[in-house]
């Protein structure tokens, strides 16, 4: 009987355990999303997609949730408004790498009171922690006897046009840091809430669960999420990208038809 | 009832796109002018990126032109040939206007130079209507009988070669002024996502002196072909033309411009020079605002072109 049971075992589906909790009793966190895909169709407004998880503990130590949700990266163009002779006309435009199309930080407490800077820097925990740079505005050179200092052509404006691009991210809904985002709503049981806006870009979102004891991430476990366009609108927007002439021409043959087909409805005579 | 646009990729209120293609189409039916110097603006008013708006508006331009030329052909009042060179002059404007967008685009000036077009074109020829108007119209008050029409031409249309005959306009003019003519709306319709009507109307009554009758028309066949191939240039160049919003503006746009034809007989001719001509004059007033005022946020982002 006992080889045989163990066979068993073996083939049946056992549902998945807990991360066995007592065996060193490290602290391990777990966390899943309600939906995996989001499909943008003609009715798309936006969506909210839930992530929860718990905290196993067997100490019971005090514990913090991060859940920070990166979208796409991509490069972002920003210039600004100067007035130069009365008008106000704007600057040669400068790009930023390392900016995520998307980006959510949802804690159960302010970040600043979880972590101190170095560990929120390292982990790109936060708006004001993100890699954002120019790096064709840097170069590096030897500064009061100091070699390799990065110095930026930005000068000492450069916080402000990193701020800024933060700041019309957020206008857009497309960046948010929330330190009451993560609710426990039982002993270890966490649940947070993501909201995309319209705008969201389409690709492959990463979401990092990190628990936090003493300021210190000792457990972590990332999910993915995929944003993509569905139906007319995948085909349209696949179509104009990748067959561009094409696309161009049949949308131009189209409008003319249609023209045509309307005066022909509207014809008097 | 909201409506995803895949290229622009922003959610719009469907209803409302329509409606606002019906009312700049009852202006255009009403005035005979394309209306896309009214579109553009309050797309992108609504949100919708300027460089889709500006593209999708020349797929609009030419559906609308598309349905009100068939009209004028009906009653013969297109030059098929003065269209043809003016054309001709077109296709090299739109082209060399889609390259410049791309590279204003790329230098970040895209909005300086939208801006700039609009208050001065806008400016320059609402402010020459409205005065020509109101003068009519004050004369007409005081039964003054009206000035003596200078058929006369400019003299340099003369001196210029390269003659050729219209017999459809009765003209014998160097095909230069009617090239550089298409030539330059042609590059106003790629940057500001206008037909141009409004400029090659008044250029082709009071410096070409065409009869008329056959300006409208004319300048319909024109304005088709060269936003045909801008339409084109742009989803091509650019990927920036977006066929769902082109289409909802049409929805409304056909059926508006049909009504707006209908009005326009309940009004004089004058008077309606002077309304259209306020209406440009405020909308080029509007856009050129923005250079002078101090904007709330210095900072500006510029999607689409990482």
């Amino acid at each position: 009987m006992g080889p045989l049971f163990a066979l068993a075992a073996a083939i049946v589906p056992t549902p998945p355990l807990p991360p066995a909790p007592a065996a060193q009793s490290a602290p391990v966190i777990s966390a899943a999303l309600t939906d995996t895909t989001v499909q943008v169709k003609s009715d798309f407004r936006g969506a909210r997609i839930v992530l929860y998880g718990a905290v196993f503990d067997a100490a019971a130590r005090p514990s913090d949730v991060v859940v920070l949700v990166r979208g796409p990266d991509q490069p972002v163009r920003l210039t600004r408004k100067q007035r130069v002779a009365g008008l106000w006309i704007n600057s040669r435009p400068v790009v930023f790498r390392g900016a995520p199309g998307f980006y959510r930080a949802a804690s159960n407490r302010p970040l600043d009171d979880i972590a101190n800077f170095g560990t929120l820097r390292r982990l790109g925990a936060g708006v004001d922690h993100l890699p954002i740079n120019a790096p064709a505005e840097q170069h590096i050179e030897t500064r009061y006897g100091v070699r390799d200092v990065v110095v930026s052509s930005l000068g000492p404006d450069y916080y402000d046009w990193r701020r800024a691009i933060v700041r019309l991210k957020e206008k857009a809904g497309l960046y948010h840091e929330d330190g009451r985002g993560v609710r426990f709503v039982d002993r270890g049981l966490f649940r947070a809430e993501i909201a995309l806006p319209t705008g969201a870009p389409t690709g492959v979102y990463r979401a990092e669960i990190l628990l936090f004891q003493d300021g210190k991430p000792v457990s972590r476990r990332s999910r993915t999420l995929t944003v993509e366009k569905v139906g007319v609108e995948r085909a349209l927007y696949v179509w104009a990208h990748d067959r561009p002439w094409s696309y161009g021409l049949a949308a131009m043959a189209f409008a003319l038809a249609a023209g045509w087909a309307a005066s022909a409805a509207f014809r008097r005579d | 009832m909201d409506i995803y646009l895949p290229i622009a990729q922003v959610a719009v209120n469907a209803p409302l796109i329509v409606l606002l293609g019906a009312a700049v189409g009852f202006i255009s039916g009403m005035f005979g002018i394309g209306g896309g110097f009214l579109m553009t603006p309050m797309l992108v008013f609504l949100g919708i990126p300027a460089p889709v708006a500006v593209a999708s508006m020349a797929n609009h331009v030419a559906a609308s032109s598309m349905s009100s030329v068939l009209a004028y052909g009906r009653r013969r009042a297109v030059d098929l040939r003065m269209g043809a060179v003016l054309a001709g002059g077109g296709v090299v404007g739109a082209v060399a206007g889609v390259e410049l967008f791309r590279w204003l685009r790329l230098l970040g000036q895209a909005d300086l130079v939208v801006s700039l077009s609009y208050l001065l074109f806008l400016g320059v020829i609402g402010g020459l209507m409205l005065m020509e108007s109101l003068g009519a119209i004050l004369r007409r008050r005081r039964n003054e009988p009206p000035p003596p029409r200078r058929d006369r031409r400019p003299v340099w249309l003369y001196g210029l070669p390269l003659k050729m005959r219209f017999p459809r306009s009765r003209l014998y003019i160097s095909v230069i002024p009617p090239l550089v003519l298409g030539a330059f709306v042609g590059v106003l319709s790629a940057i500001m996502g206008v037909g141009g009507g409004f400029i090659l109307v008044s250029a082709m009554v009071y410096i070409l002196r065409m009869p008329a009758g056959m300006v409208v028309g004319t300048s319909l066949f024109q304005i088709i072909i060269t936003t045909g191939l801008t339409g084109v240039l742009q989803a091509g160049r650019n990927q920036t033309v977006d066929i769902v919003l082109a289409t909802l503006l049409l929805l409304g746009g056909t059926v508006g411009a049909q009504f707006g034809a209908r009005a326009s007989s309940r009004f004089r001719a004058e008077e309606l020079r002077a309304i259209l001509a306020l209406i440009v004059l405020l909308v080029g007033l509007r856009m050129g605002l923005g250079l002078f005022l101090t904007p709330d946020e210095p900072f500006v982002l510029m999607p689409g072109m990482g």
